[in-house]
């Protein structure tokens, strides 16, 4: 399907759009046209991939400046998914334009996902891959080669060099199998030829952490142009993986790691001087006269990277007192010395950044600069050693990221010692969080880069939370309600049980027993009435065990037995991925199956339970998070100070966020339909934090009700839904095709034709989305249903 | 395996002043030591004496002190035994250093090599305190800081001690006055900052206790809104839909005060931040601070000066007769003043006195010069207080 948003040609590779596809790809238009960054929130399960793909390269097909797209996402699946979306459309753009678009696409995933070296491949985890990879490929180890040392090189690698370097892969959609098959047949490394491809390329899709973590971010996408497009999908997380990008947890064994990294970093220079001394004194004049110079030796593999460190530093000359490599390994030893005897204290610790370099500089006479500089300081002497066996020097890396970023910020970050693992534990397990509490800081590059910067999720409610958490301004800021021919998903909210006491997993009520019985006999209402699956997510682990214990002490799990099957998310992934198998095994062949899961586990987000999978979600309490942990008070402090957001509405969004997230899990899609129960009576207030496309189909009536009066709601509407519901009844409502679309159209031109003398000047597309959707809405209104009746009785017939 | 075994080999070859020990001979005792400290690590438990042998097995509450004479380490109880009745020999055999009790304490780094490095820092940290201000580039401050280094590495690994120890002495002597100078600043930068840390705790405190009042506040009215809501429902005399939308807008007109207060606030504050900040601006440059000028003997006439006469010449002779007798009179000349410079200079003077003078443009220039004087007076006292919080004005 072919249409215009303004003056620009979209091609839809679907002969149907829906309304909110529409209105979502006229505010991204709008977004891109201005130049500016937004948040977009659109259901789940309506096609935002493929209409923020379409409309992205119909954007760079058609003018000039062919502005680049970075599409992040958060899992290799979902990568997946986005890559195969982008091959299809590419196709249909290719039959319908009849020629094929001189046009690259590829995706980045780890070294571990993408090697083909055969004996390298085989290793498990993905750390030691990745430094067993650069150990064959360094540019130490090929210059060795030429030399005529004996060392072992990886084939794939050397091939790329062969190669023109801009043309490593011919055009097309590359998808992660495509690029490893291609690889395979020609012999050439797929990590590298993504890697060195990057800059031309038209779409690049990857995760998060290359772009975000500027560890990562550094080495793989420093050379993006400004006016790349970066689109964040899933994004409703990405406040947390900023955060933890910069965070850095030590331990009392990794610490003794890293001593001993320093120690084998002594060892080998004073090999070094014995056998090679001038490279150390090359190293040594190189950083006299600045890091720039170092720079120029800086490769795709190396070692580490500087963490965020301002770019006028980096021109700076690192300081002379640790510029020579034994100076360097002392200063070392001495602030992971210093880090061991901070850790030996029995009370919990938490200061900041600059507090702890005083303390710091009066114990040790450590200044602040040279420990800035400790990152590049150690990448350096790493290069200039040529160690081999990388894996080796991790700790010893980590407390020097942790050195440059304690020295680099005074705000934003926190120090947290926590001796013991819990309030009762006796044995001491020290721990030293340095944690960020600001997740503007990690995203600040990228925002500042980039100018069209597109955030958007299922589920991003209230949408104003995030500009405000990573600071910046939106041009276009939008929730999209969902366009349904019929009421296809049910919410409610139950707040009491049939005996009429409050349902709460507060934290006074949460294991009384009527408390938990009112929920048992919520879970074995649904399982008599809900056909095949069924999804429970509870706040946590510990609550679930809790609560399931009660429960077969009462015997709810054998009345639930009788109906389903049970199945029980673990910690464990792999246990959690068999249980999951048997799932959906269950449902597609029996009576169904419960999933006991938890709202902030693996099941919680990334794992569609469509059609069949999930006709019931409940989601038991509300999803807090653990309150009492220092590190999210700390972080609710720093909110508060800095954003002005209280604690509570953090609290309560983040829950509510999680909530959705989980609510969301059901519904896949508009032939698809579910129910979704949110039951605890604290939900009732919260109404109003839940997405616009749930929230606007919870009513009023159903946002206060006991178990008995959920479960006939609940039968009445599985009866409706029960009937067959043939696709052209969505036609017109909440499917366009082309005709339909251009009757939008037209009535929109008519509109702004009627004043038009008051805003002429703005294009049809410049049209709001929250007008197309009324228009939407108003289109099914309140007579469909009546249609819908008469409809399905003439069928009958 | 006690732990003065393992520690000693380090000291050993590392002793100051010994000389002997060469890098290769550092590197391995470096090596030996590490290997044995994450041996030691792996049972604190069992730690005991070297000299009475207790452990802390049989005593919890054991502690272990050291004395930075030989870094050789023993319990309280040891210590209070042997070094009581005045200095006494390490108790440890092969050490024969004499240690005074006033000087153990208790070990703060695990690593007794690293605690060493500290104790040599903190005497070559006393003598090198220059700052980064001092010099006039990057680089010079870089190669001074990597001397520094160099120097203490050389104490630390026991490399041409004597040298080492040699150019500290020789830096101190020579640069005196400037370390002492470096000191000061050192201690007063501390103080401010533990001033101002403690100013930002206060603050903390205080924003926190008003965000509890602000939320506390809210609870309350909400509270009260709801009861008089139910009361004016109670009576019964108003139609309840009303009454419930009237109350749903007073509690939105509150929160929306309350929001555009907190927003008031917090610009007011933003702004006083900014003053602040001015006034608190501490400019630092890579710039040495030169020493002041030796001062000038006073001038009286603020320098203003009697040399260049414009308009006449004094000449040796002059055939006056006012003059002619007192330049033999030895009454006149008693006095050591010379007639014709005193006499005849001022008769000049006076007669010469006021040409070149315009009334008007004096009169005019005089009121003119008057304002300037006021301003550039004002402008120097800003100055000054200025001068106070700026480090160096570039």
């Amino acid at each position: 399907m072919k249409f215009f948003i303004g003056d620009l040609p979209v091609l839809f590779p679907y002969p149907r759009i829906y309304p909110e596809q529409y209105a979502y790809m006229c505010d991204l238009k709008r977004t891109l046209d201005s130049g500016g960054h937004c948040v977009l929130e659109m259901p789940s399960g309506t096609g935002k991939t493929v209409s923020l793909l379409s409309l992205i390269v119909a954007y760079q097909q058609f003018y000039p400046e062919h502005r680049k797209l970075i599409y992040c996402s958060r899992t290799m699946s979902e990568i997946e998914k986005a890559l195969a979306e982008l091959k299809a459309l590419m196709k249909y753009r290719a039959d319908q334009l009849g020629e094929v678009e001189d046009f690259r696409a590829l995706g980045l995933t780890s070294r571990k996902n993408l090697c083909l070296h055969p004996s390298v491949k085989r290793e498990k985890s993905g750390s030691v891959v990745d430094a067993r990879c650069r150990s064959l490929t360094a540019g130490f180890v090929k210059e060795k080669k030429e030399r005529g040392e004996d060392v072992e090189l990886c084939v794939y690698h050397e091939n790329l060099d062969l190669l023109e370097p801009h043309n490593l892969l011919p055009t097309g959609v590359w998808t992660l199998d495509g690029m490893a098959r291609y690889g395979e047949q020609h012999k050439q490394c797929p990590y590298f030829t993504s890697r060195r491809m990057m800059p031309f390329c038209n779409v690049i899709i990857y995760s998060y952490h290359y772009l975000l973590d500027p560890k990562i971010a550094e080495r793989v996408s420093k050379e993006l142009s400004k006016d790349c497009i970066v689109v964040f999908d899933e994004a409703h997380n990405i406040d947390n993986v900023c955060i933890e990008s910069l965070s850095i947890d030590l331990t009392e064994d990794s610490l003794r790691k890293a001593a001993r990294g320093a120690s084998n970093l002594e060892r080998k220079i004073s090999e070094m001087k014995d056998t090679d001394a001038q490279k150390l004194q090359n190293e040594y004049s190189k950083l006299v006269e600045g890091l720039q110079a170092a720079d120029e030796a800086r490769d795709e593999g190396a070692f580490m990277s500087n963490p965020a460190l301002p770019d006028d530093l980096l021109k700076e000359a690192v300081p002379g007192n640790i510029r020579r490599a034994e100076h360097f390994t002392a200063f070392l030893k001495r602030f992971i010395e210093y880090l061991k005897t901070r850790m030996k204290v029995l009370h919990v610790i938490s200061e900041t950044p600059p507090s702890f370099l005083q303390h710091l500089k009066e114990l040790t006479f450590i200044e602040k600069k040279p420990l800035r500089f400790c990152a590049e300081r150690l990448t350096s002497l790493v290069r200039t050693l040529e160690l081999s066996n990388i894996e080796d020097y991790q700790p010893l890396q980590e407390v020097a990221s942790f050195a440059t970023l304690v020295a680099t910020y005074d705000t934003g970050f926190l120090l947290i010692l926590e001796p013991y693992e819990s309030d009762t534990a006796t044995v001491p397990n020290p721990i030293l969080h340095f944690t960020c509490l600001d997740a503007a800081i990690a995203i600040k590059p990228v925002l500042e880069r980039f100018s069209s910067v597109i955030i958007t999720s299922g589920t991003i409610s209230p949408l104003e939370m995030y500009p405000k958490m990573l600071g910046f301004n939106t041009v276009v800021q939008e929730s999209y309600a969902m366009t349904l021919a019929r009421r296809s998903f049910l919410p409610m909210i139950v707040t009491r049980g049939s005996d009429q006491g409050s349902m709460s997993s507060g934290f006074q009520t949460r294991n009384d027993p009527s408390n938990v019985r009112n929920y048992g006999s919520l879970l074995v209402e649904y399982s008599k009435l809900t056909p095949d699956g069924i999804v429970v997510f509870f706040p946590s682990y510990l609550y679930m065990e809790s609560i399931i214990s009660m429960w077969q002490g009462m015997g709810i799990l054998d009345q639930v037995w009788k109906n389903k099957l049970i199945l029980v998310e673990t910690p464990d992934s792999q246990e959690t991925s068999l249980a999951l198998e048997t799932y959906r095994t269950a449902c597609s062949n029996g009576r169904g199956a419960v999933l006991l899961c938890v709202a902030r586990g693996k099941v919680s987000e990334g794992i569609d339970f469509d059609h069949h999978y999930g006709r019931t979600v409940l989601c038991i309490g509300v999803p807090f998070q653990y309150t009492e942990s220092r590190i999210l008070k700390a972080r609710l402090e720093f909110l508060r100070e800095t954003y002005r957001i209280r604690e509570n509405d953090f609290l309560s969004f983040d829950a509510m966020r999680h909530c959705a997230q989980c609510l969301g899990r059901v519904l896949r899609g508009k032939d698809d339909y579910g129910i979704m129960v949110m039951a605890d009576k604290r939900f009732a207030k919260k109404r109003n934090q839940l997405p616009k496309w749930i929230s606007s189909a919870l009513m009023e009536s159903d946002s206060n009700m006991s178990v008995d009066q959920s479960v006939a709601t609940a039968k009445k509407f599985l009866k409706t839904m029960s009937k067959p519901f043939p696709a052209r009844m969505q036609d017109g409502v909440s499917t366009w095709s082309y005709e339909d679309l251009m009757q939008h159209k037209g009535k929109i031109d008519a509109e702004r034709q009627l004043d038009g003398p008051m805003n002429g000047d703005a294009d049809a597309y410049n049209m709001h989305g929250d007008q197309i959707m009324n228009e939407a809405q108003g289109a099914d209104g309140m007579d469909v249903d009546a249609d819908f009746d008469a409809a399905m009785n003439s069928m009958d017939v | 395996m006690s732990r003065a075994a393992q520690s000693k080999p380090a000291p050993a070859v590392k002793r100051p002043g010994g000389g002997g020990g060469s890098g290769g001979d550092a590197a391995d005792g470096g090596r030996l030591h590490d290997d044995l400290s994450s041996l030691r690590v792996a049972d604190p438990a069992t730690e005991s004496c070297p000299v009475c042998k207790s452990s802390r097995y049989l005593n919890a509450n054991l502690r272990f002190l050291v004395n930075p004479e030989c870094y050789h380490k023993m319990c309280e109880s040891c210590v209070d035994r042997i070094f009581s009745h005045g200095p006494a020999q390490c108790p440890l055999p092969g050490c024969k250093r004499t240690l005074r009790k006033h000087r153990f304490r208790v070990q703060t780094f695990e690593d007794i090599k690293v605690e060493r490095e500290v104790d040599i820092r903190k005497r070559v940290a006393l003598v090198f305190n220059k700052r980064e201000e001092d010099f006039e580039d990057l680089r010079a401050y870089n190669d001074y800081l990597n001397d520094v280094e160099d120097i203490t590495f050389n104490l630390v690994e026991g490399i041409d001690v004597e040298k080492s120890n040699q150019r500290l002495e020789s830096y101190r002597s020579l640069h005196a006055d400037e370390i002492a100078a470096n000191q000061h600043l050192a201690q007063e930068e501390k103080m401010s900052y533990k001033e101002l840390q403690k100013q930002e705790r206060q603050q903390a405190k205080l924003r926190r206790e008003a965000a509890h009042r602000e939320e506390e506040e809210e609870r309350r009215e909400a509270a009260e809104t709801k009861r008089d809501m139910l009361n004016r429902l109670a009576m019964g005399t108003e139609d309840a839909e009303t009454v419930a939308k009237e109350g749903q807008q007073v509690q939105l007109k509150r929160r929306m005060d309350r929001q555009a207060a907190a927003e008031r606030q917090r610009q007011l504050q933003a702004a006083s931040d900014m003053n602040n900040g001015s006034s608190n601006l501490v400019i630092k440059g890579l710039k040495s601070r030169k020493a002041p000028e030796p001062e000038a003997p006073i001038d009286p006439f603020g320098g203003l000066s009697f040399e260049g006469r414009q308009y006449y010449n004094l000449q040796d002779e002059y055939t006056w007769e006012v003059i002619q007798n007192p330049k033999k009179d030895k009454v006149v000349r008693a006095g050591g003043y010379d007639v014709m410079e005193q006499f005849g200079g001022r008769a000049l003077c006076e007669a010469f006195s006021g040409l070149g003078v315009f009334v008007a443009d004096e009169t005019s220039e005089g009121v003119k010069g008057e304002q300037d004087e006021r301003v550039a007076g004002t402008r120097r006292a800003e100055v000054g207080a200025k001068d106070v919080k700026m480090e160096d004005p570039f």
